[in-house]
């Protein structure tokens, strides 16, 4: 054997190939963001290697997932219908409301992203803040009857704010996020923390970026 | 080289819907091919395929075209989806059934259209490869199989697997850089 891996280049390509086990991987991922010379490392097996997805068969997907996919990207629940909104004012109300109808037909504009997750942690988060509120994706395990998963902004040293009990719904906006700002994910019993802090294990966090 | 998805990728940075919809029409079946060979469930495949969509919307800005392919980086991101998806599965229990069936979503050799350059080339160093090495870096990287489910599968310890994919990768380097 004339050559060898470094350590590092091993591990990005272990990472690549997906091989290591979800605590891993996170921690590479983490480091990813921080150190540019290791995701070059991952970067160049992406490259050498994705010549072989060439022999995955390509397999059509259901006929109406685009239509789920934008239904979820691009909701269209809130919109009111035109007429029956402006018929009711004129003057300064019928201004009001052409500012709310405004507001209620345009398409929410995404304003932060985030990705929540943790070590040991099989539960993970992709949070899409928008001009509608926090959507938020579960990948893992959704909590059992008699848990919940809840929400919590933490900006700087200020402790956990909640921003509600994660479900279908969006959670509202609140006022002052900026990016950097924490949230963070925590298991309480169904319904949540009734003492207003996190009670349960943090099971992901991560910060606000801007989109 | 011609990349026809890297421009849609950097219109749907900047809020495109059309080309949104004009990515999908383009990579969707491949991007599904991949998901369902990895999970090896048509289901979770699409509950994924709505998730890697979901984010392609959210990252597109992301994305350089200077770094790679548009193909490149979206089967990547499929990819690191289905990755976490299966390591995040609760360990399996071992016996006759710890391995599932995996969907035969492989080209035969005689079906494959291999497209000239880097695929060619990968094609052909894998083949310098010893062939247990060489299956254990594809069943990994194609069908998402951990350190656990390779050594199980090719019933070599774990230490030992690691080893065969440090050597295969050596030497799949060494090939890849004449």
């Amino acid at each position: 054997m004339t050559a060898d891996l470094k350590d590092d280049d091993f591990l990005a390509a272990e990472y690549v190939l997906g091989v290591l086990p979800l605590a891993d991987r996170i921690t590479v991922e983490t480091r990813l963001k921080t150190d540019p010379g290791f995701a070059a490392l991952v970067s160049t097996w992406q490259s050498s290697l994705t010549a072989l997805n060439d022999q995955t068969a390509p397999v059509a997907p259901p006929a109406d997932m685009l239509s789920r996919i934008e239904a979820r990207l691009f909701p269209v629940a809130a919109r009111k219908p035109w007429r029956a909104t402006l018929w009711a004012g004129s003057g300064a109300a019928l201004a009001a409301i052409l500012v709310a109808v405004f507001f209620l037909t345009a398409a929410p504009l995404p304003i932060y992203t985030a990705t929540l997750a943790a070590n040991d942690s099989a539960v993970s988060y992709l949070v899409q803040v928008t001009t509608d509120g926090i959507a938020l994706t579960l990948s893992g395990p959704a909590p059992d009857t008699t848990h919940s998963h809840e929400l919590w902004l933490i900006a700087g040293d200020a402790a956990p704010v909640s921003l509600g009990l994660i479900g279908a719904q969006t959670l509202p906006l609140p006022k002052g996020l900026e990016p950097g700002m924490i949230l963070a994910v925590s298991l309480e019993p169904a319904g949540g923390s009734t003492t207003g802090a996190p009670t349960g294990p943090v099971l992901a966090l991560g910060a606000l970026e801007k989109i | 080289m011609d990349d026809p998805l890297g421009p849609l990728l950097i219109r749907i940075g900047a809020q495109d819907r059309a080309a949104f919809r004009d990515l999908y029409a383009n990579s969707a079946s491949k991007l599904f091919g991949v998901l369902i060979r990895m999970l090896g469930q048509r289901a979770e495949a699409e509950d994924a395929l709505q998730e890697v969509f979901t984010r392609v919307w959210l990252r597109a800005a992301k994305f350089d075209p200077d770094r790679g392919s548009g193909i490149g980086w979206l089967v990547t991101m499929a990819r690191n989806h289905a990755i976490d998806r299966l390591r995040a599965r609760p360990p399996r229990s071992d016996g006759d059934d710890a391995l599932p069936d995996l969907p035969d979503t492989a080209l035969r050799a005689d079906q494959r259209l291999i497209a000239m350059g880097e695929a060619r080339r990968i094609q052909d160093c894998f083949a310098t490869l010893d062939p247990e090495r060489s299956a254990a870096v594809k069943g990994a990287y194609l069908d998402g199989l951990s350190y656990d489910d390779l050594a199980l599968r090719f019933n070599v310890p774990l230490n030992t697997m690691r080893t065969w994919l440090r050597r295969g990768l050596i030497a799949l380097r060494e090939c890849m850089e004449k």
